[in-house]
């Protein structure tokens, strides 16, 4: 293997690893701490589940600009529920049940009625962000009738020792097992790689193409909706534009995990660790107080430079 | 804007060269984080929190999380590892707990700049909102004669915002003969006077009669402009229709100086904001213990007398 | 006076020799044949002549003087042109316009494209090849794939820098041509030899080079041989060049006749179990769609015991992205899981792996990504994937297309497997010799319907004629 190829599979990992290293040496006391990195696992917790969602319809090919303000709409959907005095079990499974429907109705636009999955999900995206305004009337819902045990959800975690694992990272751990065990471990994920391989070929082959548009699309509905209330706890509050900044980090994770993969196909372990790459930029340069528009810059460039590295050395090789 | 990027980009060429040694152990540590630090409240009051601190040898971080509310928590529990002195926040504290908490049992004192009242908060130092609207709205109503359909633009999504309206409400409700004509939330995505003058627009094609819509009031100055091109445009400048803000922004000062239309609106003191937030700061880091929940900084009606000042 | 001479030709791909000291000569006025099996070097050396590859060493002379191709403009000046596989067409524009397309438009007023300028341009450009029936005005999208090769090799007589064309590389041409196309192509190929220039034609048919060319080269294993004057050698010669081993047969024999048992019928036709049923007919004469329509569903007909070995095997057939024993289990994936829901892979490639055997697969391993392997190999896994549900009916559309000699011979011979266990076939062939080799019955399609249903034993002259709808003995079969 040469290092051209070796920087290709592995540069995006090899410059984690740096980054990582870079602000040990300079945050020798506050960085590389159980407690920091406990924080920076709840802190990304939402998006680590939008992206692990994401990952989902990228494995097709597709890919779904909605999942912000669905995270949105599924936050104001519970919100207002506990306004008129449901219960949390109710409120949280009929915002889940408003993702999954979301999800549904762009895998009917996009698998069934054949709309670009970035005209219709930026549709969608509209019509959910529009949704979220009419429900809450625009206001941010937030104070006494957030029930106390809702947002306590975010800010207790189980103890391990001495350290307490926050929910919100207990939770992220279990939405990227069991994305990982759907995509990697079931027949069903199988014939998605599939479809993203070549979907002709996979409908010659019998894979039912609609239906998985359809499932696929559900589950990351329903992730985006899962990640909107996890936002909710962790503000003990509902806005109708809270989530919007979630879905483009998403896509970033996923392109920062595929310059991973050998055929530059998303997996949901690498996509985590493109989330893990955004959160620790974040987390490390705060710390070292840099300018919050630089580190913008910088995400960008680390993007860019991720993606260049597997694309030159594929150009090089052809 | 520059000059603090260039600045930041400075102090990534120090740290690449690795020469960030502990050079300001003593300074206190105070960081400053809003989601909203492109709007342009919010950057007055922070320059001038920036210069108290820099008249007292703090070290100041201002972290913006572009309108992200959870970022502030997240960034909160960073300031926590690294052991602040203090934090400054600008976001409703309602949202925040989670942060207000970690920070609280770290022992870090949290203060809001136009915030709003929470228990965690040390306090929270701000214009008083119910004021200015009743300023604004008590101007319209004097000026209609207590009389005639008013148009109001509203933002109950943001909590400062929507206490506004909810006093305007209040005001015209004690008038028998003032008809509260429309309600409107403009979409703020592209700044709130493109939206706000279509919005306006549609409103004055609905009521074309001359007369039918005596007043506009709006519960910050960028509706208030757009509904003032909307009635110039449709020709209407001359229906005597009343518009105030409030803010009073540069921009708002023109108009308001040119004597039209709009013609009042409040000037809040975020230089004032700012600086007496840093104050509280100041007393805090020297052990004084600070006992009002809320800090009123006063605020002022402009009109065309006072709007060149 | 050789046009174009290489020799010691090495080129190695991160350590693997991939030509190793290679020599080809090509005469003015000669079509130069260049053979081998997929993976021999082939297109190593047609890239390395379009001056896309450079080679690890090379000496090469034109008319004698030592030249290097440095990059493709530089091969482009030499003369060299390209006519691909893929004809890279934009069948939106007019013939005319993508005849001259990459110069210069003729203007009018420097402004204004001179249409009629622009169409006797290219017309003559067709007139050259001895071409009259193709309209420049009309669009690309109008015609044959026959008619758009000759199209496209007119263009390759124009050029941009004023460079003349000496030598023309037609890979694989008449792959997708009917046989009424290709004697087109075969004058004019005749044309070009008239006027002195050159072709170096790759192909796998082994009819065709033998009945055009005057030499050929054949490469194996990265060498070539120089086959010497092709009218002295004979057709099985050619093949052992290429193979390394005597091959005596083109098609394996029957091992057991059909059965009298239907095994399917509909869409006009039926078919026993243990027979092979030839789809024959001029190309786009509905061929492919009757497959399809036979197939159906496809989720349901791979459940009925239905199999589909599609025409594009890389666009229809694979996923290139994925290893070997992914693609052969995507069919029945459920039966080679645990539940009906989780991945077994072990058991998967075990699967895989004797399927891969049955069909001759030659892979470093069945987690070998498609993409890698030859083309012949590549058309193994889709048979391998076909017969992993042991169908009771496989229909297959071209499937020996771009397929080496020595897969060929493993692929029919698997074919002929089958049908001995009464798997029932329908094999949609351009290929006739292919047809009458393998079949038992022949369908011959016109205008997108059947027209006829001969048994096989008749001549090839008399498939041709029925494909054409000209009388023959056959129509009281």
């Amino acid at each position: 293997m040469t290092i051209l190829t070796l920087l290709r599979r592995f540069g995006t990992l090899i410059g984690f690893v740096v980054i990582v290293c870079y602000f040990w040496a300079q945050l020798p006391d506050t960085f590389m701490t159980a407690r920091n990195w406990l924080n920076i696992t709840q802190q990304l917790s939402m998006l680590i589940v939008v992206a692990a969602g994401m990952t989902i319809v990228m494995v097709m090919n597709d890919f779904d600009l909605s999942v912000g303000s669905m995270a949105s709409l599924s936050g104001i959907v519970a919100a207002m529920l506990f306004s008129f005095g449901y219960p949390i079990w109710l409120a949280v499974g009929i915002a889940l049940l408003v993702g999954l429907l979301g999800g549904l109705f762009n895998g009917v636009l996009v698998g069934l009625i054949g709309i670009l999955p970035f005209v219709a999900t930026l549709a969608t995206l509209t019509m959910f962000s529009g949704a979220a305004f009419v429900v809450s009337g625009g206001k941010t819902i937030s104070g006494r009738v957030i029930p106390e045990a809702f947002g306590n959800f975010a800010r207790q975690g189980i103890e391990i020792g001495p350290l307490t694992v926050p929910n919100l990272t207990i939770v992220a751990l279990a939405v990227v097992a069991l994305v990982w065990v759907l995509l990697e471990q079931t027949t069903f994920g199988r014939r998605l790689y599939a479809i993203g391989g070549n979907l002709e070929a996979a409908h010659l082959s019998g894979v039912p193409v609609r239906r998985f548009k359809l499932i696929a699309f559900s589950l990351t509905g329903l992730s985006a909706a899962l990640a909107g209330l996890l936002y909710a706890s962790r503000v003990a509050s509902a806005n109708p534009t809270q989530g919007s900044g979630l879905m483009l980090n998403a896509i970033a994770a996923v392109f920062l995990g595929m310059t991973m993969s050998g055929q530059g196909e998303p997996r949901v372990l690498a996509t985590v660790l493109g989330v893990l790459i955004l959160g620790v930029l974040d987390n490390g340069l705060t710390q070292m107080a840099v300018d919050s528009y630089v580190r913008q810059i910088l995400v960008g460039a680390i993007i860019l430079i991720a993606v260049s590295f597997s694309s030159i050395s594929k150009a090089k090789r052809s | 804007m520059l000059k603090r990027i260039l600045r930041s980009m400075a102090f990534v060429a120090v740290a690449a060269a690795a020469t960030l040694t502990a050079s300001a152990a003593l300074a206190a540590k105070v960081a400053v984080i809003t989601p909203y630090l492109a709007q342009p409240g919010t950057q007055f009051y922070v320059e001038a929190f920036q210069g108290v601190a820099g008249d007292k040898g703090w070290d100041v971080n201002v972290i913006d999380t572009q309108g992200d509310v959870a970022a502030v928590i997240s960034r909160i529990e960073d300031m926590v590892t690294q052991n602040v002195d203090a934090i400054v926040i600008n976001v409703d504290p309602a949202q925040v707990q989670a942060g207000l908490q970690v920070a609280a049992d770290a022992g870090i004192p949290v203060f809001g700049m136009d915030a709003g009242a929470d228990p965690l908060l040390v306090t929270n130092v701000t214009s008083n909102g119910y004021q200015m609207a009743a300023e604004t709205s008590t101007y319209v109503a004097d000026r209609i004669g207590g009389t005639g359909n008013v148009v109001m633009f509203i933002f109950d999504a943001f909590p400062p915002v929507q206490v506004r309206g909810v006093i305007a409400r209040a005001v015209f409700g004690n008038y028998p003969d003032i008809t509260i004509l429309d309600q409107v939330t403009p979409d703020v995505s592209d700044g709130g006077i493109a939206d706000s003058r279509a919005k306006m627009e549609a409103i004055l094609a609905a009521n074309p009669e001359p007369g039918s819509i005596a007043a506009v009031w709006a519960a910050w100055d960028q509706p208030a402009l757009g509904a003032l091109q909307a009635i110039a445009d449709a020709g209407r400048s001359d229906e005597g229709i009343v518009i105030t803000g409030i803010d009073a922004n540069p921009q708002a000062r023109d108009e308001i100086a040119k004597g039209g239309n709009f013609e009042a609106s409040v000037a809040q003191d975020f230089h004032g904001i700012g600086a007496a937030t840093a104050d509280a700061v100041a007393r805090v880091l020297d052990g004084e213990t600070i006992k009002q929940r809320v800090i009123y900084v006063p605020t002022k009606l402009i009109t065309v007398a006072n709007a060149g000042e | 006076m050789p046009l174009l001479e290489l020799s010691n030709v090495s080129k190695a791909y991160a350590g693997t020799p991939a030509l190793r000291q290679v020599d080809l000569k090509i005469e003015a006025g000669e079509v130069h044949a260049l053979m081998g099996e997929n993976g021999a070097g082939k297109s190593t050396l047609i890239k390395i002549l379009a001056g896309v590859v450079a080679p690890d060493s090379a000496t090469i002379r034109m008319d004698d003087r030592l030249v290097s191709i440095d990059d493709a403009a530089k091969a482009h000046r030499l003369g060299f042109r390209f006519i691909h596989q893929e004809l890279n067409v934009v069948p939106s524009l007019s013939v005319a316009e993508n005849i001259v397309m990459g110069q210069r438009y003729p203007r009018r007023a420097g402004i204004f494209v001179d249409w009629k300028k622009l169409n006797s341009v290219a017309a003559d450009a067709l007139r050259r090849l001895g071409v009259t029936h193709i309209d420049p005005r009309v669009k690309m999208a109008s015609l044959s794939t026959g008619d758009r090769m000759l199209a496209k090799i007119s263009a390759a007589l124009l050029s941009a820098d004023g460079a003349p064309a000496r030598l023309y590389v037609m890979d694989e041409p008449t792959a997708a041509l009917t046989r009424e196309e290709s004697e087109q192509l075969f004058r004019v190929l005749n044309e070009i030899r008239a006027a002195g220039n050159s072709v170096l034609y790759v192909s796998h048919r082994i009819d065709e080079v033998m009945a055009l060319c005057d030499r050929a080269t054949v490469l194996r294993d990265g060498q070539s041989i120089d086959s010497g004057m092709l009218s002295e050698i004979t057709h099985d010669d050619l093949v052992a060049m290429m193979t390394g081993r005597k091959v005596t047969e083109t098609y394996p024999a029957q091992v057991a006749p059909p059965s009298d048992e239907t095994a399917y019928e509909g869409h006009g036709l039926s078919v026993r179990k243990g027979e092979i049923l030839g789809l024959a007919g001029l190309s786009g004469s509905g061929q492919t769609e009757l497959l399809r329509r036979i197939f159906g569903r496809p989720a349901s007909a791979w459940r009925r015991g239905i199999a589909y070995v599609p025409k594009e095997r890389r666009s229809e057939g694979l996923v290139l992205t994925r290893p070997i024993f992914e693609n052969i289990t995507l069919p029945h994936l459920k039966t080679h899981s645990l539940g009906g829901a989780f991945l077994a892979p072990g058991r998967e490639r075990g699967f895989a792996t004797s399927m891969g055997d049955d069909v001759k697969l030659r892979a470093t391993s069945t987690r070998q990504l498609v993409q890698q392997l030859s083309g012949g190999n590549q058309q193994k896994v889709v048979f391998a994937k076909a017969l992993s549900g042991e169908p009771d009916l496989l229909l297959l559309d071209e499937p020996t297309r771009g397929v080496d000699v020595g897969a060929k011979y493993d692929i029919y011979s698997v074919i002929r497997e089958m049908t001995a266990k009464g798997m029932a076939v329908i094999l949609a062939s351009s290929d006739l010799p292919e047809l009458l080799g393998l079949c038992d019955r022949i369908a011959v399609m016109r205008n997108g319907s059947i027209s006829i249903i001969v048994e096989a034993g008749l001549s090839e002259d008399a498939l041709l004629n029925l494909c054409y709808g000209r009388a023959t003995h056959s129509e009281a079969a």
